[in-house]
């Protein structure tokens, strides 16, 4: 009866394995059999699985030194404790997969490797189904600070920058740091919670009284034209001293509140050109200190306007958010803080390398800038009034007010309806600090500060005491799911209904919430993580082989280095590719679109880059692609190449690594200790350039690296058509020619630096690998193919994977491959579309704890 | 990384708004009721170099037998035995009686890290890739949890670029226990505040009155956890049990700051110190945060300290530029590691040496009891990244003072081959030289009397 029942999974897993690993046969026949006899028998083990293991295993994996420390002899022969299944669901992986026995070897027929497959499987199985816990689900898990900051701006209604105030959170790449495991809490972060936290309702409450406003003003007019600009004109390389660029300083305003900062501007504009991103920042300015980020932006607008029709253009923040520069102490006297606000242009058509200057270029026209802090045209404000609600009670029974403003902050704080003894335990600490604090406004911030320390705020999905607040976990889990934030008010209403456990519902909400603006963050912070872009923005690029690649300072003390402080190409990319993903998820494409896709996700810098036609302005966007743009999926976007590379040449070891890791599911062991790395010099040095084959050949031939590489680096080579920047690049130099070096001089320009790579690299790169398991491809193109066609299952399964394990908080175990093979399944009906994946996750049982 | 002043005046705060830290930031400070001290105090310091050290003759860390040694190697010499000194280590030449070099230690459970990574391990030697899914406690910390409580505070937690980091990119050597990085302080002026200015100007009594009141928010805030916690099953309590235990620490800090204020804060000798420096000034900025620490020690602040000189991963900060300030190396510091220039590696690590030695004959200039400051300071100094890109393996290691402690001085050790042994076994000396009784210290399986006269 059980094993009937599970068929169909059985069914799914088997169908993956012999896909993935051997030519499609006859799937139903092993079903046949699996039915017929009891696999997982004792009887079984000694008739097929011990005669394989003697047959095939135990040379390598007996005696002293077994390889990959497994040793044969330890495996159990029934599968019937946790510490079983570690050991053979290795060997089921490495068997089922083809990688072992390893090529050079005498392979077992198929029958022989289905039936160990089978077994491992089958014991698996029984063992799942003995016991009587399905795999633990953290029930409690603190927030993230990507969700702490999200929650506190959906609980008071705007956005305080906290993540830098908290300790960082785990993080490891390719893993997700919402893993509860990982979230460990000491004294010093609950000290930076308290800190955050009295900074929080220091904001959000405000004072009775309306607050004196700071003005600053500032005109600017075109008088004594500078090279060419009018000192009221922001060049794309701004600088100019006397001109908007150099920003207008801010010398009064208040610590909290909101500001409102007002530009008249407009843009000079060439042919041709029909926007000019405006960016305007604040802090402590942009010209003064390199050591950190000492800015923050304040919004963009994309001017169109001429000259001729000035326009007036409004921003609102909160000035909390924007670093000020402390005042100085003069002669025993303390000055004020101060701030500097700098309009940037943003304009960038990806030539900004080329040595052409501010007059090509579109420039922005300021008339003048005001700001003016706090804004008071609502007093108190609606986030004030949202907690310290108007009510006759509060001159009629303060005390009955305080427990209505407790009850009602509390039960979004802990995103289910507080009861009346949490809410009389923060009463008590109200009634300690109010004498002293003297005003209900003060008394109200330390209390409700002190609510946001509590555990009951700091982890959410807490197992509910009562069945009335199942209701409310769900809700949690949904939104920490696909927004990294609290529940708003219609997830909140469904849970007082008990309707989230209807799996309609959950699908119209899961939809809602995924076309939701908030969503954006969910897809940011998953696919940094899965995707480990991180590594992007720290690889050191080559200034010399690639000078145009990056914006760089061209005067001052910071000569040379990376613009710092407006977005880069790298910057571009990031966002590329996790508008990529997003863009799959609001189409709900096929996730398999990832490994190719018939568009690109682009805006004019990157387009400029990659080298395809007709995309104007800073905006991201979809944009139709053909075979000859060598582009589509995320194999070749720029993020992936470059933040796998060394930044001076493309790194096969590292693209497979990352392959492996973030798109087939596997784990990657790291190189063990006193393994040297692979040389760089490939075309770090003209002079000495190996091809990478060769430099790989020279790796390998070490005995310590070959066992684990020659498994990996088939899987880098066909990246090497795209170099360190992420470009297609199909020729490289010939192996073992002299190549003169890169002239500034000579090659000062565009042209003569396209002239200089023509004349280097003259032959074709050698992309051709022959993966594990024998199948040979060449190039890109063909990895994407084989991708496609021979590991589908694998690759939806990854991303299966990674969704649920960020959605629950935990690792993945041999416990839910039974879990993850039926939603595999299901998913196949519904073309493994991105967003049915979601709705699919969240409704399983694994996702909802039963 | 912002940073908080130590103490505010809490009704200001409260009322005004603002950012607030009514709570020492530092770490556990306990009343000691006496104020004569007989002994002189035992104190340690933890102190970690990143990228790590030039050692050109010899592909693993230890000098080829067969060539000379070479001028520009981080190690002093070749032989086991009396120490000669070469190129790099000149600096500590006048300090032979004083330093130990040991060779062929590393933490296993840092094998497998990658080089940049294992130095999240240096002072705590956790197994972080296998049993271990966090870091775990640290040198430091194990000897402020049994001897932290006679000075005002328990230990002392610096680095260059502040803060925790994370899971390998850490920016602090100090860890309370596993997953509890101790965020390292890094801005001269603030951390001088927090040691000899914590009332920030205010009245002793007001100062007590607000720690009172903090006192019982505190006690109501447990209250309330505790019924959380009954509300999870057995496998979430552990978390509460966290969280439980953080307050605990933060009540008793409260309550050992207030005890304190009874004590008069220390006169310090601020002659010299720039604590204005910028970090564009390599040299006047470490030598100022081996000055605070200085400064610590004398004034019996604490006892024990740890300072992340460099952290590994510092793109991030003015570290990557350092080389470049101080020798004009055309790259990033990081490029050092994996390039190995032959003109400015050895000038590096000489750099280094010279702002190290100006810590210890610091010490060594300040008679204490009988002896010197060091004879009573023992200060380990080494990187868990030792000279090739993925190399984990025989991290470089130096030992200083403490020969008022039992260390005897003035030689190489090689631990090499069979004659390898964790490093956590040097840990447990330096415990035991500080009167931490402990055997064992993370992978220890024994101690280095070898090391002790």
């Amino acid at each position: 009866m059980k094993r009937s029942m599970l068929s169909g999974q059985l069914f799914g897993l088997v169908k993956r394995w012999l896909c993935a690993c051997f030519l499609w046969v006859s799937g139903f026949s092993l079903i046949g059999n699996a039915l017929a006899e009891d696999p997982a028998s004792r009887e079984t083990f000694d008739a097929k699985v011990s005669p394989f293991l003697q047959k095939h295993c135990v040379r390598c994996h007996g005696g002293e030194n077994p390889k990959g420390d497994l040793l044969i002899s330890r495996l159990s022969d029934t599968i019937a404790a946790e510490s079983d299944i570690d050991h053979w669901e290795m060997v089921l992986e490495r068997v089922s997969s083809g990688e072992m026995p390893p090529e050079g070897e005498p392979q077992p027929s198929k029958a022989a490797t289905d039936a160990v497959v089978e077994w491992i499987e089958s014991g698996m199985q029984d063992y799942v189904s003995i016991l009587d816990q399905p795999p633990t689900t953290p029930h409690a898990r603190r927030l993230t600070n990507f969700e702490y900051q999200n929650t506190i701006r959906d609980l008071i209604g705007f956005e305080l920058n906290l993540i830098d105030r908290l300790s960082k959170d785990p993080v490891k790449p390719y893993q997700f740091n919402n893993t509860a495991a990982l979230m460990r809490l000491g004294p010093e972060q609950v000290n930076r919670y308290l800190e955050c936290a009295r900074m929080v309702m220091a904001s959000a409450i405000v004072d009775p009284q309306k607050p004196t406003v700071h003005r600053t003003y500032r005109e600017f007019k075109p008088h004594g034209v500078d090279k060419g600009l009018g000192l009221d004109e922001v060049g794309v390389w701004g600088n100019r001293r006397h001109s908007p660029a150099t920003g207008i300083g801010v010398k009064e305003f208040s610590s909290t509140g909101e500001y409102r900062i007002r530009i008249k501007a407009a843009a000079i504009l060439p042919p041709g050109v029909e926007e000019l991103p405006l960016r305007l920042v604040m802090g402590f300015g942009i010209n003064v200190n390199s050591a950190t980020e000492q800015i923050e932006p304040v919004g963009t607008v994309r001017l169109r306007n001429s000259p001729d029709e000035p326009q007036v253009f409004e921003f609102r923040g909160r000035i909390e958010n924007h670093p000020a520069k402390p005042g100085r102490v003069v002669k025993g006297k303390q000055l004020p803080a101060s701030m500097t606000i700098t309009p940037q242009n943003l304009y960038d058509d990806g030539t900004l390398n080329d040595g052409r200057r501010d007059l090509a270029m579109p420039r922005a026209v300021i008339e003048w800038i005001e700001m003016e802090v706090p804004v008071v045209d609502v007093w108190p404000p609606t986030h004030h009034t949202q907690i310290l609600f108007d009510s006759s009670l509060r001159v009629s029974d303060p005390r009955a007010y305080v427990r209505q403003v407790l009850k009602r902050f509390m039960s979004r704080a802990y995103r289910r309806p507080a009861n009346q003894a949490e809410v009389e335990r923060f009463l008590a600490i109200h009634d300690l600090v109010a004498p002293e604090l003297g005003s209900m406004e003060a008394a109200m911030r330390e209390t409700l500060a002190m609510v946001l320390v509590s555990p009951q705020f700091l982890y959410h999905t807490t197992a509910a005491d009562d069945d009335s607040l199942r209701g409310y976990e769900q809700a949690s889990k949904l939104s920490y799911f696909l927004w990294g934030s609290m529940p708003d008010q219609e997830l909140f209403e469904l849970a007082a209904d008990g309707r989230l456990g209807d799996q309609t519902v959950v699908e119209e909400q899961v939809r809602r919430m995924l076309a939701d603006e908030r969503a954006s963050d969910f897809v940011d912070n998953f696919a940094t993580q899965w995707l480990s872009l991180r590594k992007l923005k720290t690889v050191p690029v080559n200034r010399d082989l690639f000078p145009r690649f990056l914006y760089y300072v061209n005067a001052g003390e910071r000569r040379g280095t990376e613009v710092p402080y407006r977005p880069t190409i790298r910057d571009h990319m990031h966002a590329e590719t996790v508008g990529f993903v997003g863009e799959l998820i609001r189409r709900n494409a096929s996730v398999l679109n990832l490994i190719d896709s018939d568009f690109a996700y682009l805006n004019q810098p990157l387009a400029a880059h990659y080298g395809v036609d007709g995309v104007k302005g800073d905006a991201l966007r979809p944009v139709s692609l053909t075979p000859d743009h060598r582009l589509g999926g995320l194999l070749t976007q720029g993020a992936i190449l470059i933040g796998n590379g060394t930044g001076t040449a493309p790194h096969p070891i590292y693209r497979a690594v990352w392959l492996r890791e973030a798109i087939l599911g596997d784990a990657v062991p790291a190189p063990p200790a006193e393994v040297p790395a692979l040389n760089e010099s490939v075309g770090e040095s003209a002079e000495n350039a190996l091809t990478i084959a060769e430099l790989l050949q020279q790796h390998r031939k070490q005995e310590s690296c070959n066992d684990c590489h020659t498994r990996l680096d088939p899987w880098g080579i066909p990246f090497e058509q795209y170099n360190a920047i992420g470009r297609f690049q199909p020729l490289v130099p010939e192996a073992g020619t002299r190549v003169s070096g890169f002239n500034r001089q000579t090659h000062h320009d565009l042209v003569g630096y396209n002239a200089y790579l023509k004349s280097i690299h003259t032959v074709s790169v050698d992309a051709k690998a022959r993966l594990p398991g024998g199948f040979v491809v060449d190039g890109m193109r063909e990895l994407k193919d084989y991708l496609l066609h021979d590991r589908q299952d694998e690759i939806v399964e990854n991303v299966l994977r990674r969704l649920l394990s960020y959605a629950i908080g935990r690792e993945l175990t041999w416990r839910d491959r039974f879990a993850v093979a039926k939603l595999l399944e299901n998913g196949k009906q519904r073309d493994y579309k991105f967003q049915d994946l979601i709705v699919l996750i969240c409704n399983s049982k694994t996702f909802r704890g039963e | 990384m912002s940073q908080k002043s130590w103490y505010l005046n809490r009704r200001e705060l409260l009322r005004g708004g603002g950012i607030g830290l009514s709570l020492p930031f530092l770490n556990g400070m306990s009343f000691a009721g006496g104020s004569d001290r007989p002994l002189p105090a035992k104190r340690m310091l933890v102190s970690y170099f990143a990228y790590g050290a030039y050692m050109p003759n010899g592909s693993s860390g230890i000098p080829a037998a067969n060539k000379p040694h070479h001028d520009w190697s981080w190690w002093p010499c070749s032989q086991p035995g009396p120490l000669t000194f070469n190129q790099s280590s000149a600096p500590f030449e006048p300090l032979k009686a004083e330093v130990t070099y040991l060779r062929g230690l590393d933490h296993k459970g840092g094998w497998s890290m990658g080089g940049h990574s294992s130095g999240d391990v240096f002072a705590t030697g956790a197994d972080m890739t296998e049993h271990e899914k966090t870091n775990n406690i640290s040198v430091d910390q194990v000897a402020a949890n049994a001897q932290g409580h006679q000075t005002r505070y328990a230990s002392l937690t610096l680095g260059t670029e502040g803060g925790t980091g994370s899971y390998g990119s850490s920016k602090t050597l100090s860890h309370r226990g596993p997953g509890r990085p101790i965020p390292s302080l890094h801005k001269p002026q603030d951390i001088f505040n927090r040691l000899f200015n914590p009332y920030a100007g205010k009245g002793v009594e007001q100062v007590r009155a607000g720690l009172k009141r903090e006192a019982s928010i505190l006690d109501l805030l447990m209250e309330n956890s505790r019924s959380f916690k009954n509300r999870l099953g057995n496998e979430d309590q552990v978390k509460v049990d966290e969280y439980l235990d953080s307050i605990r620490v933060l009540e008793q800090r409260v309550e050992r700051t207030s005890q304190w204020t009874h004590k008069s804060l220390p006169q310090v000798d601020t002659k010299g110190l720039n604590i204005e420096v910028s970090h564009k000034d390599p040299q006047e900025y470490i030598r100022c945060m081996y000055d605070l620490i200085f400064l610590a020690f004398q004034t019996d602040a604490t006892r024990f300290a740890s300072l992340m000189l460099e952290s590994e991963q510092s793109q991030d900060s003015e570290m990557w530029n350092y080389a470049t300030y101080v020798l004009g190396y055309k790259g990033a510091t990081h490029d050092i590691a994996h390039k190995r220039p032959t003109d400015y590696s050895g000038k590096w690590d000489r750099w280094r040496a010279e702002q190290h030695a100006y810590f210890l004959n610091r010490l060594r200039d300040t008679p204490e009891g009988n002896g010197t400051m060091l004879d009573h300071t023992v200060v380990l100094w080494g990187s868990s990244h030792p000279h090739a890109s993925h190399s984990t393996k025989h991290y470089p290691i130096q030992l200083a003072g403490g020969s008022g402690l039992g260390f005897k001085h003035g030689n190489l050790h090689a631990f090499e081959g069979d004659q390898k042994v964790p490093l956590a076994n040097l840990f447990v000396s330096m415990l035991n030289a500080v009167d931490v009784p402990v055997e064992r210290f993370a992978d220890s399986t024994g101690n280095m009397s070898q090391l002790m006269s």
